[in-house]
């Protein structure tokens, strides 16, 4: 008897947990300020903050062209890149959100 | 004479019967949910949605006199931003008549919820001998990540529905809910109209078609009620824009030595799941 409950509650448990895994989406947007520079902001779909999120902007062949981090506001912005680039929000795995360059508008 | 009679209380009947169809303020742009930062078009238009009916010019007196809204601003991330100076006149065509109407183009930037705002100069309603004021919002949002859909907007709009359900992330047959409030303290049993969006709008004016047919006048304006707690609940049968309208939600007041209706109203998005 005290087992059977122990295997629901095990499972209810299971449960629980691989909902956690689905109760955030990592969330990113970039637009273009029209002075050489693009701000990306971040967040998560339960609306807390993406502060200290890895930003990574990488050119057409994947190399890495600039690294940082959110700041406290959710914000990213950097040198928009001469060529086709793409924005990568990190904020661990699952939790990639890609951006392509020539999304991000004005 | 008995002839004159009879057209008398003909006319008359007629007056009695036409439908007394609800008055809207919307706030209209094409989508509630966007991807990614973009430049869109607002228009201000005091309407009967559902019917594409009669337009009525905002902020009309009793003499006819019109006066400027009172405030338009949009709020993001917590911050107002008064735009009642980008605010363009525009007459928008209904399927009967014309009327007065305002519209803008702002970019909206940043990602998260953009709550747009609106409070127009009181309404003349001769039919009713009433003034009508609808202090109006809708709520778009950017990429997703909710940040302001919940908050309420408090100054400059003095009664407002505060939404329970993101109003911009609604599925067809999802419940909208929401609390009547009047300077931020719930509106007991309030009385809610609720209209459909009936007829697309292309530019200045509404499309012919309808998208649907009512059986019967109940259903063409729904009257809802709130709760004790102010708090309503509205399950939403099709796809479009859903306009909720708490009527007087702001008390008993008065304007211009007559009775002023101040109603909140807010605007909805629902999506076919497809």
């Amino acid at each position: 008897m005290t087992k059977r409950f122990f295997i629901i509650g095990l499972l209810a448990f299971g449960l629980f947990l691989a909902g956690q895994v689905f109760a955030h989406t990592p969330l990113c947007s970039c637009y273009d300020n029209g002075d050489g520079t693009v701000t990306c902001e971040g967040g998560f779909s339960d609306g807390s903050s993406a502060a200290g999120v890895e930003m990574r902007v990488l050119d057409a062949a994947g190399k890495v062209l600039i690294k940082g981090k959110m700041d406290d506001d959710s914000e990213f912005t950097f040198k928009k890149p001469k060529g086709p680039y793409k924005v990568q929000f990190d904020a661990g795995p699952g939790h990639l959100v890609e951006i392509d360059g020539k999304d991000i508008v004005e | 004479m008995k002839k004159m009679m009879f057209v008398i209380i003909g006319l008359a009947v007629l007056a009695l019967s036409v439908p007394a169809y609800a008055h809207f303020q919307m706030i209209y742009t094409p989508d509630a949910a966007l991807t990614k930062s973009a430049k869109i078009n607002l228009k201000m238009v005091f309407t009967h949605p559902f019917e594409a009916g009669h337009t009525m010019d905002i902020g009309k007196d009793e003499k006819g006199s019109i006066h400027p809204p009172l405030a338009f601003g949009e709020m993001h991330k917590g911050k107002k931003k008064d735009l009642l100076d980008m605010l363009r006149p525009i007459t928008f065509a209904s399927l009967t008549n014309s009327g007065k109407a305002y519209e803008t183009s702002v970019r909206l930037k940043g990602m998260g919820d953009h709550i747009f705002y609106f409070v127009p100069a009181p309404y003349y309603e001769g039919s009713e001998d009433i003034y009508i004021q609808h202090c109006t919002k809708v709520i778009l949002n950017i990429a997703g990540a909710p940040t302001d859909w919940d908050t309420p907007v408090g100054d400059p709009l003095p009664v407002e529905i505060i939404p329970l359900d993101k109003p911009y992330a609604l599925w067809v047959g999802n419940v909208f809910r929401g609390i009547v409030t009047c300077k931020g303290k719930p509106v007991s049993n309030a009385e809610i109209e609720v209209e459909y969006l009936n007829h697309d709008v292309e530019g200045n004016s509404f499309a012919k078609e309808a998208k649907a047919e009512a059986p019967n006048d109940a259903l063409v304006t729904m009257t809802i009620k709130a709760d004790v707690n102010g708090v309503f609940t509205f399950g939403i049968p099709r796809a479009g824009w859903w306009g909720f309208a708490a009527l007087g939600a702001g008390g008993d007041l008065k304007h211009n030595g007559k009775e002023l209706s101040r109603d909140a109203v807010i605007w909805v998005q629902a999506v076919d799941m497809k």
